[in-house]
């Protein structure tokens, strides 16, 4: 639905590009502790299937792919599961209480800053304008800490090494920013959804 | 069975709609979009036309060609859908909601032109082709594109010898009959009409009568929307309409 020139198969090119930059994000053994789903240790665990839909896209949609994401997983919750029995007569009984829930540790996931080369200097947040004036791109995924988690080039362009640095110095400060804002967004949203 | 007591179906009585929640222009870079919630189902609904024909072949001299293309979003439904480059079912609703516009849309107005109509189920539980036509009616209201008169949407089923009216998933899985009726409401004129498995003669009066009494409701709700809309985008032009 995002626009005429997504009907069909004109997205796929996109949609990879989207796929690939969250997988490379979440790759890190540490961004998601997958450990925590496990129910029944070699036998049954929770499987997280992550769905993005872009309604609209206007630019940046990256960014805005990972602070979804960010903010899906802050809003998951899994219903505690409680197992009884051993070998062939365990059972499992996954809880209907709407509020006996538990939810994910997002404290590692990151972010994506994407950086774009326009010129001789470099924007973020881009509009599709800018993007269509840029030559190459760096995705920095960045932690709420500040570390840099994972990072990729893309588009067709040449990046200069020192301004390489520069820009993943931006990517990082703007990162944490956008953790504390997001975080901030997220607990007051919560914190009105409990009321 | 799930509806059990004579009063209806979870708290509602057998005439009684779900809620219905709608919001128009959400999506700035399309010419029209909406969004319609009844009870937990959502759909979200963008326009883009009336624009050159895509296809030279396709092309009406006489009026504008209607494209529509419903889709069902993998986190709709209880288990996870595949996203199918060719389903049946899909192709199926999109050419019913393509043939409902068809009638209700004034194409004669914008001849060798194409309207995109993309329909994007966000939750499903029960009704959703209903859901679909009454927000594409919205969307193509915010899109500015004239229509006879709104195209309103109902589905009922029988059961216990009462019609029942906008049924849910876990409703529809009891396998009943079910009746969908999309309806110009002014005029009572039907514009769809879709009947799943098996619905006695005797029955049928009965459920038309109510099932368009349904559609006359959601009527007036989405004409609510579309005054209380006009009123705050004209407001930004400093005109205060009468409505």
């Amino acid at each position: 639905t995002a626009s005429p020139q997504f009907v069909g198969k004109g997205s796929e090119q996109k949609e990879q590009e989207v796929l690939a930059l969250l997988d490379l994000l979440y790759s890190s053994v540490d961004s998601l502790n997958l450990t925590t789903l496990c129910v029944v240790p070699e036998q049954t665990c929770w499987a997280i299937n992550i769905d993005v839909l872009f309604v609209q896209c206007g630019g940046n949609i990256f960014d805005a792919a990972s602070l979804g994401l960010r903010a899906a997983l802050y809003s998951t919750t899994l219903p505690q599961v409680s197992v009884s029995g051993e070998g062939i007569e365990m059972e499992l009984d996954i809880s209907d209480d709407p509020y006996n829930v538990w939810k994910l540790d997002i404290s590692n996931a990151p972010i994506c800053v994407t950086l774009y080369q326009i010129g001789h200097s470099y924007a973020v947040d881009v509009t599709e304008e800018e993007e269509a004036c840029s030559n190459g791109y760096v995705h920095v995924g960045v932690l709420p800490s500040g570390d840099v988690s994972a990072m990729l080039k893309s588009g067709a362009g040449n990046l200069d090494p020192h301004r390489l640095l520069q820009m993943i110095e931006t990517g990082t400060e703007l990162g944490i920013e956008m953790h504390r804002q997001l975080d901030k967004l997220l607990q007051s949203e919560e914190r009105t959804a409990i009321l | 069975a799930v509806v059990s007591t004579q009063s209806g179906h979870y708290g509602r009585g057998p005439n009684e709609m779900r809620k219905l929640k709608c919001e128009m222009g959400l999506v700035q870079d399309a010419d029209g979009s909406a969004i319609v919630e009844q009870g937990y189902t959502r759909v979200l609904v963008t326009i883009y036309g009336p624009h050159e024909c895509k296809l030279k072949s396709d092309r009406n001299t006489d009026k504008a060609i209607i494209s529509c293309s419903y889709k069902k979003a993998s986190f709709s439904t209880g288990t996870r859908l595949k996203q199918l480059q060719s389903d049946s079912r899909a192709t199926e609703i999109s050419v019913m909601i393509q043939s409902t516009f068809e009638a209700a849309v004034l194409l004669e107005k914008y001849p060798k032109a194409q309207i995109d109509i993309n329909v994007q189920v966000l939750q499903g539980d029960g009704g959703e082709r209903c859901v679909a036509i009454n927000a594409t009616t919205l969307a193509l209201i915010d899109a500015g594109i004239p229509m006879r008169d709104y195209v309103c949407a109902c589905a009922a089923t029988i059961y216990q010898d009462q019609a029942i009216l906008d049924i849910n998933y876990l409703e529809e899985s009891c396998r009943g009959p079910l009746f969908m009726l999309a309806v110009m409401p002014k005029t009572e004129k039907i514009v769809q009409l879709q009947l799943d498995n098996r619905l006695h003669n005797d029955h049928l009066d009965r459920v038309v009568r109510q099932t368009i009494q349904g559609c006359k409701d959601i009527q007036a709700l989405l004409d609510r929307k579309v005054k209380e809309n006009t009123v705050e985008a004209a407001a930004a032009y400093d005109i205060k309409p009468k409505v």
